[in-house]
Formats: structure tokens, sequence, C-alpha cells
């Protein structure tokens, strides 16, 4: 192919690329906020309210914030704050997953602690009447 | 021809030098961002765990770095912020879940040590009530035996002190008699449940068809599952192999002795065992959950030490689905 053909063929592609660009947006997605509400109710569910209140807060903002460029046939805008939401009650959710855990560890740590003082004790006193 | 080259020569190095003074601004954030993912992977503890969060991060750092200019670049920025948060605290929980998990084990391990203890102090116990038994009888028929020759000797009346002292040892051997029976009972009704294992039979419970290893599958107090418990477990397995479709629920049960606590674990541990022994025989674990229940759910009373053996038991139930 001679370097005049490859420019030719380059230039379509840009031209391409842009007209698709300018296109993508104006085309209503389908379902722009779907994901984003559904990650908003995995994340309450999980218990982001108290282990993450400041993550799912973001959520809430994002989300609210994408409903109204909706509304405003402002599509681009609205796509990238529901991402941006997603993203936010994604790590609610896994932060109040770690929070729960971290609360369960604690506790099996200290009947562990209690177990094993109970045991200690009766191993100094062998045979205590019961 | 030679100036407009020239021209657009000059145009191309301004134009370049615009986007290396963009991407120079840009990247103090995602040197920033790249420094810190990398830090999470390279971490000794962390690094392991969150091996697809943080190749998501990295996609999110790649889309930053190539397309983060002009009015993109505030959305791709957060979003790289945010999936390297993701990609930490998916790292952390993976790390509680392992700590978690090794303190469970660690728990479960405890709390056999601790029923082991409390079942060693009762039979040691029982020892003790078995051997002053014999010193009493023993005792009993010495004097006995010392009245009788005295009695002999003697008169009549003497005699039948003897002979109600004979009496009284008598009773007193009968009884001990009578607890040394008792004790061989027991171990006789636990060969008998022993037996009772093999004709294992699938039965239907509230949630569909099941059957039942009873705690003879079981070393005493352990929640390993015994050697000669093979066969039923072999029943088992037929069992759930007849109906691959159905989900599997296994449920550990104890009596109502010893604390509540101990009791769920035991019942917990048990039903993992036999569902690691299911998976061992190839039954694909995703069709199977294993809780333990404790002594919630009896069978039998708890007042007699058949019930009580009744209680102690594991469920595996094919679910009806629903």
């Amino acid at each position: 192919m001679t370097p005049s053909g490859m420019k030719i063929h380059a230039s379509i592609l840009v031209l391409s690329a842009v007209l698709l660009a300018a296109c993508g947006p104006t085309r209503p997605p389908s379902d722009v906020l779907g994901n984003a509400q559904l990650n908003l109710a995995s994340a309450r569910s999980s218990g982001a309210a108290t282990f993450a209140p400041l993550e799912l807060r973001f959520a809430e903002e994002r989300l609210e914030q994408a409903q109204v460029a909706l509304q405003d046939r402002n599509y681009a805008l609205a796509t990238s704050l529901a991402e941006e939401s997603e993203a936010n009650s994604e790590l609610a959710a896994i932060k109040a997953r770690l929070g729960k855990l971290r609360e369960s560890v604690d506790r099996v740590r200290q009947k562990n602690a209690d177990i094993q003082r109970m045991l200690d004790a009766s191993a100094r006193d062998p045979g205590g009447d019961r | 021809m030679n100036r407009l080259a020239l021209l657009l020569c000059s145009f191309v190095c301004v134009a370049g030098t615009a986007v290396r003074v963009e991407a120079a601004r840009i990247d103090v954030d995602h040197e920033r961002l790249s420094r810190s993912l990398s830090q999470l992977e390279t971490d000794a503890k962390l690094g392991s765990y969150a091996a697809s969060e943080i190749a998501r991060a990295q996609a999110a750092l790649l889309a930053l770095s190539e397309n983060g200019k002009g009015r993109k670049r505030d959305h791709l920025l957060y979003m790289a912020e945010r999936r390297v948060d993701i990609a930490w605290a998916t790292a952390q929980l993976h790390d509680f879940e392992k700590q978690d998990a090794e303190l469970q084990r660690e728990h479960n391990r405890l709390q056999l040590a601790a029923a082991r203890h409390e079942a060693e102090q009762a039979r040691r116990e029982l020892d003790q009530q078995r051997l002053l038994n014999q010193i009493r009888a023993e005792e009993a028929q010495r004097q006995a035996e010392e009245a009788r020759i005295l009695g002999e000797e003697e008169t009549a009346a003497v005699r039948e002190e003897a002979d109600q002292a004979q009496r009284l040892a008598d009773a007193q051997a009968r009884e001990t008699a009578l607890a040394r029976r008792e004790a061989e009972l027991s171990g006789a009704a636990a060969d008998a449940l022993r037996l009772r294992l093999n004709p294992m039979s699938a039965t239907r419970g509230a949630k569909g068809m099941q059957m039942t290893l009873d705690d003879l599958a079981f070393a005493p107090g352990q929640a390993d599952l015994r050697a000669d418990a093979s066969a039923s477990l072999a029943k088992v397995v037929e069992f759930v192999r007849r109906d691959p479709g159905k989900q599997i629920r296994i449920e550990g049960h104890t009596d109502s002795t010893g604390s509540a606590d101990v009791n769920q674990v035991l019942s917990q541990k048990r039903a993992y065992a036999v569902l690691d022994a299911l998976q061992a025989a190839g039954i694909d674990a995703s069709r199977i959950t294993a809780i333990g229940v404790g002594s919630e759910q009896p069978v039998a009373s708890n007042e007699s030490a058949q019930g009580r053996a009744q209680n102690r038991r594991v469920d595996i139930i094919l679910l009806e689905k629903q």
C-alpha cells in the first residue's frame, strides 16, 4: 500500500470515529441508571448506612444528580454520574462487609480468649469439683 | 511546497508540546494512584488477595492516562480513585475473611478441647464411684465372713446377727453388681446404636427426603468422622447422588447437655466434616450447604440417655425445590 493510500484510510478512520463520538451521547441510552440503582440497593441492604455512611451518601448524591442530568437529556453526564454512583455503592458494600467481619473477628477472638482462660484455669486445678 | 511542510511541522511541534504539558499535569494524580496501587500489589500480605480488583484499577488508570484530557478527566480520575480504593478495601476484606476462618478453626479446636475436658472429668468421677462401690462390697463380705466364723463359735443369737450381716453384705454386693451391670449395659447400648448405623434408610422430613448419621459416626466429643462410619457415609453418598438436581443441606445437631456455644460449634463442625466427606466423594460442593443447629431441634427427649443419643446426629437433607 502506498503512503498516500494509508493516509486516506487513516482519515476515514478518524472521520468515522468523530462521527460516532458526535452521535453517541445524543442517543438516549437504554438503561443509564439501572446498575447504579441496583448497586445502591445492595449497598444499603449490606449495612452500608452503619459501616460506610460517607460512601453511601456519595452514591446517593451522584445517583440523584444523574437523574437530573437524564431529565435534562444530558446523557453523557448522566452516564458518568451513574458510573461514579455505582463505584461508590460498590465501595460502600465492601466496607460494610469489612466492618461486619471486623466485629465478628473481635467477637470470636474474645470468645477464644475466654475458653483458653477456662482451660488454663482447670489445667492448674485438675479434678476440681462441680 | 517547502514552506507548507515547514508550517505543518511547526504546528505539529506546538501541538506536541501542549499535549506534553497536559500529560505532565495529569501525571501528578496518575502517579499518586499508581504508586498506591503498586504498593498494594507488592504488599506481602494483601497483594495476592484482590488480583481482579487490582486489574480493574489498573484498567481505570490506563483509561485515565489515555483519555483523561479535557472534560473527561474529572470523571476518569474519580473512577480511577474509587477503583484503587475498592482494590484496597477488597484486599483488606479478604485478609479479614482469612483471619476470621483461622479464628473460627481455633475456636472449634478450643471448644472441642473444652468438651473433651468435661467428658474426661465425668469419666473420672464415674471411675471413682465404681471403685468406691467395690471397696464397700469387699468390706461387707469380709465383715460377713468374720461374723460367720464368730457365729459358729458363739451362740445362736450371735449367729442370727451374723446372718443379718451376711444378708446386708449380699444386698450390697447385689447393688454393686447392678451398678457394674448398668455400666456394661451402657456400653452395650452404644454398640447397639453403632449397629443401627448400618441399616440406614432415607425418610421424608419437613424439608425433603433425608438421611441421618448418628453421633457414633463421630468420635465422642469430636468432629472427625470415624473410620468405621465409611459404610454409612457410602449410603449417604449414594442417597445424594440419586437426585443430582437437588440442593443438599447438612444439619448438625447435639443434645441439650453442655453450653449452647459448645453445642453450636460442635454441631457445625460435624456438619462440615460431612460436607468435606461428601466433597471428597465427588459431590459438587456448590450443591451443599452445611450448618450447625446446636440443641435447638431435638428429635427425642433429652431426659434419657437413649433420647440424647438420638438427638446427637447429622441430618443430610435433599431440599425440595421451591
